[in-house]
């Protein structure tokens, strides 16, 4: 990364360069909000949450080494906070054997289908906000634009190849909250 | 094939990760709850992919700087009472040691008419520098407002 021009921006932030903080922030403001907006309902403390983590960037910048990509490194901040802010949703269990239930109960859309997709988007929103807190950022991270798989499963300490199989199993998981819990 | 196989790898059938299976496709024809099951998958599917990223508000940026600013503040804040706090006591602890000693030598039970000696001395004093007076002011003037400039730099967060 030596050299490179994200590490020439962290060099500049590091001596103190108020204006290369400032573009850091402008280069990932977007991709931060997004993911914790779309787990944390309330606009305003999605946003208070978001400067937090960069306030946490900021503090550890003498401590970054530059061993990983400085988005990787912000998307650990951001499970971590996310992980502060739901304790009991911090890790993923490793029981992923619960029954899917005999018969599928929700449906997708109703009578009205324009009413019904926005139920249903209720819903998801609801139910990914159950996930635990890894799924959470890989479900949402990766139907965001811009996000790297690589960034994210190095974020999630996870092999390129698991990553994949999470994704399916935060899916599952998805949909059988939805068939039971948010019918 | 049963319900059981197909139900792990509904996710992967909706997202189309999966390639045709014949006996997998037989089963699904024929099971309401197998098809019931992915038409959940690919609904939930296809409302991740058109869900719209939300969009940090237009001040962002600049809350993140006042934020960070404030908390350097503070941090030098808190540096300066520390130093204020160790001067004061370093202060204080030559002041003892001194007394200590002067205790100890025995100095202070020498009985001298400190009023008449402060007299004499400053008399000396102001003789010698009466000269210099008037570079003396100057300085001192210079001193004081360096020092309100610092006072006023230090109160201010916006500095």
């Amino acid at each position: 990364m030596s050299g490179s021009p994200e590490h020439e921006l962290i060099e500049r932030c590091r001596k103190g360069d108020e204006a290369a903080f400032r573009e850091l922030v402008d280069q990932f403001k977007g991709l931060v909000f997004a993911l914790i907006s779309r787990s944390v309902p309330d606009r305003s403390r999605a946003e208070d949450l978001s400067q937090e983590v960069f306030l946490r960037l900021h503090r550890g910048l003498p401590y970054f080494r530059g061993e990983s990509k400085l988005s990787t490194w912000i998307y650990r901040i951001t499970i971590n906070l996310l992980s502060q802010q739901r304790p009991d949703l911090a890790t993923v269990s490793l029981d992923d054997t619960a029954p899917g239930g005999d018969r599928p109960r929700f449906e997708p859309c109703g009578a009205d289908p324009a009413f019904g997709a926005m139920m249903l988007r209720d819903r998801l929103d609801k139910a990914i906000q159950q996930l635990p807190v890894p799924y959470q950022v890989l479900v949402n991270g990766h139907y965001l634009k811009g996000l790297r798989y690589e960034d994210l499963a190095e974020a999630l300490n996870l092999p390129m190849g698991t990553v994949k199989t999470h994704l399916h199993r935060a899916k599952r998981q998805l949909r059988r909250l939805l068939e039971t819990e948010f019918r | 094939m049963r319900c059981e196989d197909i139900e792990p790898i509904v996710e992967e059938l909706a997202d189309g990760s999966l390639g045709a299976d014949p006996a997998r496709d037989a089963h699904l024809a024929s099971c309401a709850v197998c098809q019931a099951r992915l038409a959940n998958a690919a609904a939930i599917h296809s409302l991740l992919v058109s869900r719209e990223a939300a969009q940090p508000p237009a001040a962002f940026t600049a809350a993140v700087m006042a934020r960070v600013i404030r908390e350097r503040w503070q941090s030098e804040q808190a540096i300066d009472i520390t130093f204020n706090l160790a001067m004061a006591a370093g202060v204080m602890l030559i002041v003892g040691g001194g007394v200590g000693l002067a205790w100890t030598s025995g100095l202070l039970a020498i009985n001298l008419d400190f009023t008449a000696v402060m007299a004499a001395t400053s008399a000396t004093v102001l003789n010698r520098i009466s000269s210099q007076l008037q570079t003396i002011v100057m300085g001192a003037a210079l001193l004081t407002m360096a020092l309100g400039l610092w006072w006023w730099a230090e109160a201010d967060p916006s500095i």
